[in-house]
């Protein structure tokens, strides 16, 4: 392949993951609205469009068509940065994740993913590390002490979080001997799913994850009752939308990234064996990442129409005491499961 | 002291061991969340379904009108005097009917006007009552003062407050 | 001085008085209907029964003369059992319709049915009915059915009044009140019959339905129909006059007025004729400007006149510090002694009770601050001779109208320079003005009157101006006023762009480079109590609600 022709494949593989993306993110909170009203017993949002399916686009425009309000006290030039970190670092964290096998499209060989990097997990850390700074960028520069203490929790919330993380993802790294997350979803082939696996290292992951999200149980950095809007106090107009995409686009990432590490990506166990015709196989592999995904998104908005909020004091026990030895206990089993079995 | 530690190990004798690990409760909140979203939803369709309120509820206050057309009121000004939020104008005349006086203005500033149903309580001649209508918007201060003539609402519209009121006033 | 005891407290009294009157003095409530002070006794209404030891059975305490050593109980068992009877029996042909009744709020009989009745009636058989709607006289209307048979109104025609004009008719549930045959309630003071009618039998066809007494605000003051200066309550709804009530003042005028001070004296407050703001007469015709532009044009104009070219005419409709003020103004800042008033005298408007011939309210405090010609000044004959002969070339006038006074001027006032009006209303010298100032009118300024009888009386701002507000001005304020907003319609009556006189002449002043130091009409009265003799020592406070007589020599009604 020419570098040309790589640009371009990249370049369509970008749209399509960019357009994907925004999709999702609109329609996330939309069926987060849904699920809120079908717990409480109400019908929710069905007034745009059949069920209100065009509602994500009002708001969008509502949001669009309202005033910027910079506070007088903000520092203005961080003030708007900090939305356009947020958004940065939501979106191209998706470059490194896989939702298919290798497809063949008019004689070329093309990867689904937009950059098969060797140590793509490392670059995924890297980046959610990065979004701490949009959140305590946002925080600081608002010049409101509401914004302030969000932005100084939610740092102190993702980084104490940010090392059981890490430590989770250490075990599924022991399995699959790579860091590129091809190599992982390829490690996790019929039930060998690192969910089963590591049933330890998969729930201290996916805690984690609702952490470094900010979603309920553990949004302080936006706590309503006690921080009005949290960091994003001093936010209107598309800066505030952008936090709010960013917010979403943060929550599939995470599930797409519990899909790779711990779910068998676009794998589905015995399809092999039904001897289906190779590219009705690849839709399904497909079909079945996006599935996962759906379902870990439902997860995330179930649990939080579920679970209260925990206290802040509780949120830091539970990082330090619980998520962060559990991790470690994780890396000790899958080490010895390895020596055990030789895998 | 020694009873504030008693009370405290209490307390945490009273989590077991499953409800320490959180997960089983955890398990718990989501599957009533999950039932409830299985279940008929309350939510009325406002504009297309109404709400039809009971005898009991204070809408607008209106005035009642006969069935030959005149107004019940007298313009005592009795609902004007108990109105807490003073939204209630009436100005008095004088008429050739056996009641002679009637009131020649009677507005209720609809954006003073706090439902409370006062005006009710203390009319001697049940003329102001609180309907159902519910209705009420405007799009400035002007249109909120409700003069005689959306006030008055013919006596067999109101029938159903009359009577709850000759019941439980 | 002897002595009883009532309810325990012993008392003493004057020879000659009844218990009522013995308790009254003392601060003790007897209840009554029919017992009026000023009133003879007539002892029907049976209300004020009261117990007295050693007597058989209770006695009526309005009819029954103390004396030494009497113990009166007003609020045993017994007395509480017959006033509760006397009212269920008052209240057995009483219609019910207090809704309707313009008394309500200030009705002797809804008071006395919350204190003294149990309030239930065994009476179930229909009411007696009698006329309604009953037009007694020119400004009483009479509603038979309330009526409680007192009888007051009678008594006051044929005692106070002196004119027989009221009787009961018919016997037992069916007497009534009626006017003798070819006879009305005319008399000039009918209304008072109102006021002290203890319920809504007899109401005042002005007033009638207008307003609740609740929703009014009382401001106390002067009558301004006549040099007698009755007592007055102003009542005010929504910055408008809607009545005036006589107040007591045992020194002036009791509890009474006449009918043409109770309804010609304040309609004009409200009048569409009144004026809003300065008037300058451009091209031929009165055109509206603001008070600086006024003050200029006139202070400039004024320069150009000698001394003797220039009469100030003020005003026995004005008050004292107005006055004052003109006298001031005249003499130190025009230098002009051609300073006097007009005299508004009608023989025919006086009588023997409070009317006087004197037909404006301050002419004896207009004389007494200086409103008159010094050192070969003109008086107002002279000066009104002078203008016809041209001599006078410029008129400052306050507060009055002088082509009614003398239609005959009409040529000269036309011929003026100059020629210049304090007025609250249009009037007919307006026609021939160069300069309209909109003066307060006496409802709406602090000042005093001296009556005929040289007592000097309080008036206070009843309606606001626009430079006066309710609460910071310390006005009184009804519940509406106190809670209204500048989006109630029943808080946005009209406010005037007047001022009064003393004021308009203190900015006026100013722009000759005199500055006066007055801010409040308090001020200017401090000024006249230091420069004129009669009015030493006084103060507003001392004056007070019922007025000072100063010390001059009485003069002759």
């Amino acid at each position: 392949m020419s570098i040309l022709e790589i640009i371009i494949i990249t370049f369509i593989k970008i749209l399509f993951i960019l357009t994907a993306m925004l999709l999702t993110v609109s329609y996330s909170v939309y069926f987060e609205r849904k699920i809120s009203a079908w717990a409480q017993n109400r019908l929710g949002p069905n007034r745009v469009g059949w069920q209100g399916i065009l509602q994500p686009f009002a708001d969008v425009f509502k949001l669009l068509l309202k005033e910027d309000i910079v506070p007088e006290k903000a520092n203005k030039y961080v003030h708007a940065i900090a939305p356009m970190i947020a958004l940065f670092v939501a979106f191209t964290t998706y470059a490194v994740i896989p939702i298919g096998p290798n497809i063949n499209v008019f004689g070329y060989e093309i990867q689904l993913v937009v950059a098969d990097i060797n140590m793509g997990i490392l670059y995924v850390l890297a980046l959610t590390s990065l979004g701490v700074y949009a959140i305590t960028f946002a925080g600081w520069s608002s010049g409101s002490k509401y914004s302030l203490l969000g932005g100084i929790r939610s740092s102190a919330q993702m980084i104490s979080y940010e090392i059981s993380m890490g430590f989770s993802i250490g075990g599924v790294l022991l399995l699959a001997e790579s860091l590129r997350p091809i190599d992982i979803v390829n490690s996790q082939t019929g039930w060998m799913w690192n969910a089963i696996v590591q049933p330890i290292g998969f729930i201290t992951f996916v805690v984690s994850a609702f952490a470094e999200t900010n979603r309920l149980p553990f949004d302080l950095p936006e706590a309503e009752p006690e921080l009005v809007g949290g960091f994003h106090t001093e936010y209107s107009s598309m800066k505030f939308a952008a936090f709010f995409l960013a917010e979403y686009a943060n929550m599939i990432i995470a599930s797409a990234l519990i899909v790779t590490l711990y779910l068998g990506g676009w794998h589905v166990p015995y399809i092999e064996t039904l001897n289906l015709p190779s590219w009705l196989t690849i839709l399904i592999q497909i079909g079945s990442f996006f599935v996962k995904m759906g379902a870990l998104l439902f997860f995330f908005i179930w649990v939080r129409w579920s679970i209260p909020r925990f206290r802040y004091d509780q949120l830091m026990n539970l990082g330090w005491k619980v998520m962060f030895p559990l991790s470690l206990i994780n890396i000790v089993w899958v080490a010895a499961l390895i020596m055990i079995f030789k895998i | 002291m020694t009873q504030v530690n008693n009370s405290l190990k209490k307390r945490k004798k009273d989590l077991t061991f499953w409800q320490k690990i959180y997960i089983p409760e955890i398990i718990k909140g989501l599957s009533i969340t999950m039932k409830n979203m299985l279940r008929p939803k309350f939510t009325m369709e406002y504009p297309e379904e109404k709400f039809i309120p009971p005898a009991s509820y204070r809408g607008r206050p209106v005035l009642v009108m006969e069935q030959n057309g005149d107004e019940r009121c007298v313009a005592c000004g009795l609902c004007s005097r108990v109105c807490p939020a003073l939204a209630i104008e009436v100005q008095a005349a004088e008429t050739e009917r056996e009641k002679e006086r009637y009131p020649e203005k009677f507005e209720i500033n609809m954006l003073r006007c706090i439902f409370c149903g006062l005006c009710e309580e203390v009319c001697p001649e049940e003329a102001i009552v609180m309907s159902k209508d519910y209705e009420l918007a405007f799009t400035n201060r002007d249109d909120a003062i409700y003069g005689k003539d959306k006030l008055l609402i013919p006596v067999n519209q109101l029938q159903d407050r009359i009577e709850f009121l000759r019941k439980y006033k | 001085m002897p002595k009883i005891t009532i309810d325990g407290k012993e008392i003493e009294f004057k020879q000659g008085q009844t218990i009522i009157q013995a308790a009254e003095d003392n601060g003790i409530e007897i209840p009554h209907f029919c017992y009026h002070p000023k009133l003879s006794i007539s002892g029907n209404c049976r209300i004020c029964l009261v117990e007295v030891e050693r007597m058989p059975k209770l006695v009526i305490a309005c009819a029954t003369i103390a004396s030494e050593g009497m113990v009166v109980h007003t609020n045993s068992e017994k007395t509480i059992a017959a006033r509760n009877a006397v009212m269920e029996f008052i209240l057995i042909n009483h219609p019910l319709d207090c809704p309707i009744c313009d008394e309500a709020g200030e009705c002797k009989l809804q008071d006395y049915a919350y204190q003294h009745s149990i309030g239930e009636s065994r009476f179930v058989e229909e009411k007696v009915h009698k006329d309604k709607r009953v037009q007694l006289g020119p400004h009483v209307m009479f509603d038979g059915e309330r009526c409680i048979s007192c009888s007051r109104c009678i008594r006051f025609c044929d005692e106070v009044a002196k004119d027989s004009e009221l009787t009961f008719v018919k016997r037992g549930d069916k007497v009534t009140i009626t006017t003798f045959p070819g006879e009305q309630l005319d008399n000039p003071y009918s209304l008072n019959v109102v006021d002290i009618c203890p319920v809504g039998a007899l109401t005042n066809s002005d007033f009638r339905f207008k307003a609740r007494v609740w929703d009014m605000s009382r401001t106390n003051s002067i009558c301004y129909g006549c040099s007698r200066g009755c007592n007055i309550e102003i009542w005010v709804r929504n910055n408008e006059i809607l009545r005036l009530t006589p107040r007591h003042n045992e020194e002036v005028n009791s509890y009474w007025m006449c009918d043409h001070g109770r309804l010609n004296t304040f309609k004009f407050v409200n009048a569409s004729d009144r004026i809003d703001s300065p008037q300058l007469r451009v091209d031929g015709s009165l055109q509206t400007v603001n008070w600086d532009e006024a003050f200029s044009f006139v202070s400039n104009k004024l320069k150009q006149f000698s001394k003797n070219e220039i009469a100030v005419i003020g005003s026995p409709y004005a008050t004292c510090e107005d006055n004052y003020l003109v006298s001031k103004f005249a003499k130190t800042v025009l230098g002009t002694n051609n300073v006097d008033f007009i005299r508004h005298l009608d023989p025919s408007f006086a009588d023997d009770i409070l009317r006087t011939e004197e037909i404006s309210p301050n002419s004896r405090g207009a004389e007494l601050v200086g409103v008159t010609p010094t050192k070969n000044g003109l008086a107002l004959s002279e000066i009104i001779k002078a203008i016809k002969e041209g001599k006078i070339k410029a008129i400052y006038l306050v507060e009055d109208d002088l082509l009614s006074y003398d239609p005959s001027l009409e040529e000269s006032l036309e011929k003026l320079d100059l020629f210049v009006i304090h007025t609250t209303n249009f009037n007919a010298s307006c026609k021939f003005a160069n300069v309209v100032f909109p003066a307060a009118t006496y409802a709406e300024k602090n000042g005093t009157f001296v009556n005929i009888q040289g007592r000097v009386q309080r008036i206070r701002p009843a309606v606001a101006t626009t430079e006066l507000d309710r609460s910071l001005d310390g006005m009184s304020l009804s519940r509406l006023d106190k809670f209204g907003t500048e989006f109630d319609r029943w808080a946005q009556g009209k406010k005037y762009d007047a001022k009064s006189t003393w004021k308009i002449l203190t900015n006026l002043s100013a722009y000759f480079g005199q500055k006066y130091k007055y801010q409040t009409s308090e001020d200017v009265f401090i000024d006249i109590t230091k420069n004129i003799s009669e009015f030493n020592g006084l103060d507003y406070e001392s004056i007070g609600l019922l007025g000072k007589e100063l010390s001059l020599e009485k003069v002759k009604i």
